[in-house]
């Protein structure tokens, strides 16, 4: 088994595991992103994101490896303690759970973090999500929604334009 | 009243480590933060952090080559300063983000105006500044967090159209640092 430190390839397997792991968080319908648009997000001249895929290597050596787990992660910032390392997709194919594979990739991830400065990894997760939630704070993950009180909001893209327009004075 | 709006830059360094104080202030933390020029660094009594966490370099993390967040200013004439000479008097700190569902988004980690100018529309300058920069780099969504007890924020952020996905879709914000992050590393 070995880890792939390099990121994508164009193949068909990263919006696939997207669509499985939107299922596992019950909202597949909401997926919109394009592979067009993943390349060019995270390939062009400005990348809005890093990824590290796991690779294993198939029964006979002239096999391709097959891609069985994915990071998605960028940089954040918060002033008080700087840079951030995100997590924003963690997942691995169900038939390749319980292999340790989870925990490879967050080592990995964190030994980055801490390379490039970072004081903290941040991660959302649903809170219905037991598995992860455990998965996580078995870690040593603090809930800062739970403990602090943090709630997250977002405007979408047509409160985005609402507000992005010059107001009536 | 008359204010602008406008891009920071590595000069306004003083007045955002400032007003990221003002902030810490407000969110009922200021005891735990320490905030200058260079950054802002926790004391250790804060239980979130060890001792030697490193500093926010400010300077270096905002305006060298590659930057980790971007600051917008609001700021009002001469005649408007207040009693100790700021001119400086709101700001919004934002990072671009990505969303694995639907792609490029805009994080606004802070934004802040100081009381004496709140209920005149810096705010929401602030914001729309924000907006639009994320729409002009083709982002899909604005993303910040608020703490549960900040009524007025979050009543403000609601009227504009938001909506807390911490109630409708059960997102926590979960962190691993110091220790954890270090015993993580070692796994």
């Amino acid at each position: 088994m070995t880890s792939g430190g390099h990121c994508w390839t164009t193949n068909d397997i990263i919006p696939l595991l997207f669509q499985e792991l939107a299922k596992y968080e019950e909202m597949e319908h909401q997926v919109t992103l394009t592979e067009k648009e993943l390349l060019e997000d995270g390939f062009g001249d400005t990348p809005f994101y890093h990824c590290i895929i796991t690779e294993i290597q198939g029964q006979n050596s002239s096999e391709d490896p097959k891609v069985v787990g994915f990071a998605m992660y960028y940089f954040t910032y918060d002033p008080w303690v700087g840079k951030q390392l995100y997590l924003e997709e963690f997942y691995v194919m169900d038939e390749y759970r319980g292999l340790g594979i989870g925990s490879g990739i967050l080592r990995h991830l964190s030994n980055l973090a801490m390379k490039t400065r970072c004081t903290g990894m941040m991660f959302v997760v649903a809170e219905n999500n037991e598995p992860s939630v455990q998965f996580y704070k078995r870690r040593g993950a603090e809930d800062l929604s739970q403990e602090e009180g943090w709630r997250l909001f977002r405007f979408d893209k047509d409160s985005l334009v609402k507000m992005a327009a010059p107001s009536e004075e | 009243m008359d204010f602008s709006i406008r891009a920071a830059n590595v000069d306004d360094c003083k007045d955002i480590a400032r007003m990221i104080m003002e902030l810490a202030e407000y969110e009922k933390v200021s005891d735990h933060v320490k905030v200058t020029q260079k950054g802002a660094s926790c004391s250790s009594s804060d239980s979130r952090l060890s001792p030697g966490t490193s500093d926010a370099d400010l300077e270096q993390d905002g305006f060298s080559k590659n930057p980790f967040f971007h600051g917008i200013i609001a700021e009002v004439p001469e005649q408007h300063k207040t009693k100790e000479g700021h001119t400086k008097i709101g700001y919004a700190l934002y990072f671009y983000a990505y969303s694995s569902w639907s792609g490029r988004a805009i994080y606004m980690e802070d934004l802040y105006v100081m009381p004496e100018f709140r209920g005149k529309g810096v705010g929401k300058a602030l914001m729309s500044k924000v907006a639009q920069l994320g729409l002009a780099a083709g982002c899909h969504q604005l993303n910040f967090a608020v703490l549960d007890w900040n009524k007025p924020s979050m009543d403000f952020y609601l009227s504009q159209g938001c909506f807390d996905i911490t109630d409708t879709m059960g997102y926590h914000c979960l962190r691993c640092e110091g220790e954890a992050l270090k015993h993580l590393a070692q796994l």
